[in-house]
């Protein structure tokens, strides 16, 4: 029993972590229509930043509050300078925005291997936990107690993501903009803007994902593509573009990934690209996703 | 002088229907290209080897194995529109096939060459099936997905060695001519003769109805569906056509190197694929091949790097697909073009 609240619990960690991954891929897709490859690479910087930040203050708390800052900055310079006009100038949003964000993702692997690996001869990094987090909680099982910070935070970012979309007026721009973009234009609302707002939060909260996941897992090269593929599989099960699939989703894949480990450890890496294969054969639009309008 | 009239009118109707139809002189002029620039290509590759060390002829059979695997996905990715990121899966399956069937079970090479080809391609047309319902991203998400679940396999199967992968495996025996495979140069001239075969293939498929309806499907697949061709078995053919070559690059592969482990199934190997054919050019028949000469030698070039090539690779691949779609055969075409206009202008000062 006690191995199975164990399980549980990793399982909710891991899905919180993806679903900070996910929300964001999703409600850019949903919103601008572009597979944002590249967020893997904004975990990435995250992470890598939070690690500086940390090394230069010595507090994670600080690392916290600033590391997402910058993946926020460069998303939205790249959805406002870049992706955008690309989009105005006749470029697909669908594919070409896919393979070029896909390229970016190459880029920022390279680059960061670069200094940090090339110059700076550093290979696997972590920020320690912050003090009070750093030790083990009875709960019939000693459990680590960052793990239970990483599944608040991912809870509190869900709660407010749902509040703001919900409950706000920018909440409902983007829900708008989802539904109807050409609508949301011609009432006014400057949409670039909207987008590039969206697609930089999007961003920070991968990069958030990065500061939390450089605590517990290991920093390194390869961590971006690691966590890219559950995101995409979330993405998809939930239905391109919708929240509340993605939430859901993030739970499916986290469970699915520690338990088939935990017990099936044949099934391990298989079972979550089975569950993306069959949903992507009996229904390509995910649990919430909306049926394409006509073939 | 009634009969020279309707002669002269059928003189007319005849110039008229070369002048008219663009489709008709648009491949007569394709195919004159085709045979030029591989006649050109052919002469290159032959002699090249001849000259070079014999570290750039391993290379130069890299580029070639690359090649492959990359005009396979092209025939995907720019003849048909349809962008997957699980075609090293397939390249995979080709070196895995061959590996166990000549270091397991003693099968000789030639006959798992054989059997890898025929597997990729059976296995492909199934991920087919299933795969090509789906478009756009979603065809992108679902290749990913079957290409990482072979990747799973490799990894997990214990036979094979999981992620250490097997090792000695045998290079094609060639006696029969009198000649030793293991000898680099000998076996870039086999792989160069099973690279002038599939391309030849593969150009055959491209030029044939079959060919025309993937790009009509690419163009647009709703017209294509009102003049009577629905385009889910044309896809699917397409998917395993494009794989096969795949699975031959890789049975290629594991004798190239003597072996093969999981890393080669990766989907950062597919994307890498996919970089090869943006760069190389999708719109060009050897546009893919450019890519992939491009992408081993700079990989090389740059080897001090470990990982870092990435940066550049990623960068390049940027801005071909924000700002030059043709790639570089596109800017070779583009220049060429130039030159000629350049030329004809000044035979006309003259």
């Amino acid at each position: 029993m006690t191995f199975f609240l164990f399980n549980l619990l990793n399982g909710l960690q891991l899905s919180m972590l993806i679903f900070l991954m996910a929300i964001g891929l999703t409600v850019i897709f949903g919103l601008m229509d572009i597979l944002n490859l590249a967020h893997g690479a904004f975990y990435m910087i995250g992470a890598y930043f939070g690690y500086v930040v940390f090394q230069a203050t010595g507090s994670f708390w600080i690392s916290l509050a600033i590391a997402p800052l910058l993946p926020l900055v460069l998303g939205f310079l790249l959805q406002y300078f870049v992706l955008q006009p690309l989009i105005d100038r006749g470029r697909s949003a669908h594919l070409d925005m896919a393979l070029l964000t896909f390229g970016l993702l190459f880029f920022v692997i390279g680059l960061i291997d670069f200094i940090f690996f090339e110059t700076l001869g550093l290979t696997f990094m972590s920020i320690d936990k912050p003090a009070g987090l750093d030790s083990y909680i009875n709960i019939g099982t000693f459990y680590p107690s960052y793990r239970l910070f990483i599944i608040a935070v991912g809870f509190a970012v869900a709660l407010l993501v749902w509040v703001v979309l919900e409950r706000t007026v920018i909440g409902a721009v983007v829900r708008a903009g989802v539904d109807d973009r050409e609508m949301v234009r011609a009432m006014g609302v400057n949409v670039y803007f909207v987008f590039a707002a969206v697609f930089a939060l999007g961003c920070g909260l991968a990069g958030l994902a990065g500061v939390v996941a450089g605590a517990e897992l290991s920093i390194d090269i390869n961590m971006g593509v690691q966590i890219l593929i559950p995101t995409l599989v979330v993405v998809v099960l939930g239905g391109l573009g919708s929240v509340k699939g993605c939430f859901y989703g993030a739970m499916i894949v986290g469970m699915t990934e520690t338990l088939s480990q935990a017990y099936v450890p044949a099934l391990a890496l298989f079972a979550t690209y089975m569950l993306l294969a069959a949903m992507l054969v009996f229904r390509p639009q995910g649990f919430f996703g909306r049926a394409p309008k006509t073939v | 002088m009634q009969e020279t009239t309707e002669e002269n009118w059928a003189a007319s109707v005849d110039t008229d229907s070369s002048r008219h139809d663009p489709l008709d002189r648009t491949a007569l002029r394709d195919q004159r290209n085709f045979l030029v620039i591989s006649a050109i290509g052919l002469v290159v590759l032959v002699v090249a080897p001849l000259v070079v060390s014999d570290f750039y002829v391993s290379l130069l059979t890299e580029i070639l194995i690359f090649g492959l695997l990359v005009s396979g996905v092209n025939l995907l990715l720019g003849y048909t529109g349809l962008v997957s990121l699980g075609h090293a899966a397939f390249m995979g399956i080709g070196a895995y096939t061959t590996a166990i069937g000549t270091s397991l079970l003693d099968f000789p090479v030639w006959a798992m060459m054989i059997c890898s080809v025929l597997a990729s391609f059976l296995i492909a047309y199934g991920v087919g099936i299933l795969s090509v319902r789906t478009k756009g991203v979603q065809f992108l998400l679902i290749t990913l997905a079957f290409g990482e679940m072979f990747h799973a396999i490799a990894e997990k199967s214990r036979v094979t060695g999981g992620d250490d992968g097997m090792t000695n495996i045998p290079r094609i025996d060639l006696e029969f001519l009198g000649l030793d495979a293991d000898h680099d140069r000998v076996f870039y001239f086999f792989v160069l003769a099973c690279f002038v075969i599939a391309m030849a293939v593969l150009r055959r498929v491209v030029v044939s109805p079959f060919g025309r309806v993937l790009v009509g499907i690419r163009e647009n697949e709703k017209r294509m569906l009102a003049v009577g061709y629905t385009a889910f078995p044309y896809k699917a053919l397409a998917f395993a056509i494009s794989a096969t070559l795949g699975g031959l690059a890789g049975s290629l592969w594991v004798q190239h190197g003597f072996f093969v482990n999981p890393h080669l199934m990766t989907w950062q190997m597919s994307g890498e694929a996919l970089l090869m054919v943006i760069i190389g050019g999708s719109q060009a028949f050897f546009g893919p091949l450019l890519g992939a000469a491009f992408y081993v030698l700079t990989k090389d070039f740059l080897s001090d790097l470990t990982e870092a090539y990435l940066l550049f690779f990623g960068l390049l691949f940027v801005l071909v697909v924000a700002f030059f779609h043709g790639g570089l055969a596109g800017f070779a075409a583009t220049l060429a073009r130039r030159m000629r206009r350049g030329s004809a202008k000044q035979e006309g000062d003259q």
